[in-house]
């Protein structure tokens, strides 16, 4: 409002123009005239209406909650996953790589680590000769980009693990065509 | 054949409720406190065949059933999930089989050795 009628001059008549200026103006549109004045001017912090409610104490709690806080680096999870009991001891989980599709040739699905369960009771259904299981993590299987990824999570949950080792992994043999000849080896053929 | 990575050493991580195992353990026991006190309440609520003294003996029980804990968010979530139970059990939200079924009086102990897993038919 001050600035509009700074600019418009109808003040620049009035005798004491200073007197007029303040009585006209609110702080922000005085200060949003000269810049330089606006930027050094200090402004109360701000107070939000849940802080503003809060004890010192309480204040000093968010504080603390918002930093870090150290731990071992290994903590089981189990207590609070709300699984029962049987199903955290005496489960053992088997960490492989699952093979290739031996109906193809193709390696897709593979590449990665899985994670399954060991067998419990299972019993074949009376009436329609199903397979049954009253295990829920029978058919559980879980997919990790690495070996230690899965180690990691089996460790959290607090189940025993174990490595099945990597099919994939075969020794290199070393071939060479000039094997056929050497001259220590019986692979020299005659011939005649 | 199967083995444990043994991992030591600590690690940095965001706080949940308590910032020090004085302030975790400090929950714990007012969540035991408040249990306590609601125990003779519960009784007479639920109307069930089990005396104050039993339910003290089971309460520290579930307590101490988690008394190895060293991770100081493990515990705050322990206590978060005591404090929702317990005001399901004060608003009775829960039943009355519900709530006996913290003494698991109808659960059979499943066998253990040779011949009684073999009497039961399984294994």
């Amino acid at each position: 409002m001050a600035s509009l009628l700074l600019r418009s001059g109808a003040l620049k008549k009035c005798p004491n123009l200073k007197w007029s200026i303040a009585s006209l103006s609110t702080t922000s549109s005085r200060l949003s005239d000269d810049v330089s004045k606006a930027v050094k001017q200090k402004e109360a912090p701000q107070i939000t209406h849940d802080t503003a409610l809060l004890n010192p104490e309480e204040i000093e709690q968010r504080k603390r909650l918002q930093g870090y806080i150290t731990v071992d680096a290994q903590s089981n999870v189990a207590p609070i996953t709300g699984q029962p009991e049987e199903h955290v001891k005496g489960r053992l989980v088997r960490i492989y790589e699952p093979a290739k599709n031996a109906m193809q040739s193709g390696t897709d699905n593979t590449g990665h680590w899985e994670m399954d369960f060991d067998t419990r009771e299972r019993w074949e259904n009376p009436l329609m000769g199903w397979c049954s299981s009253g295990d829920p993590l029978s058919n559980m299987k879980v997919q990790f980009s690495s070996k230690e990824e899965a180690i990691r999570h089996c460790e959290k949950n607090g189940w025993e693990w174990y490595i099945q080792e990597s099919s994939f992994e075969k020794p290199f043999k070393p071939k060479s065509y000039g094997v056929n000849f050497s001259w220590n080896k019986r692979t020299r053929v005659s011939t005649k | 054949m199967s083995s444990h990575a043994i991992r030591a050493g600590t690690k940095q991580v965001r706080p949940i409720l308590s910032t020090d195992r004085h302030e975790a353990r400090q929950r714990v026991l007012n969540l035991y406190k408040a249990w306590y006190r609601q125990l003779p309440y519960i009784v007479k609520q639920y109307d069930i065949p089990k005396s104050v003294d039993s339910l003290k003996q089971k309460l520290r029980e579930e307590f101490r059933k988690n008394d190895h804990l060293q991770d100081i968010r493990v515990i705050d979530m322990l206590v978060v999930k005591g404090q929702m139970e317990l005001k399901e059990t004060v608003n009775f939200w829960k039943q009355k089989g519900t709530f006996m079924s913290y003494f698991k009086d109808t659960v059979e102990p499943k066998p253990k050795d040779f011949l009684s897993k073999f009497l039961s038919g399984h294994n």
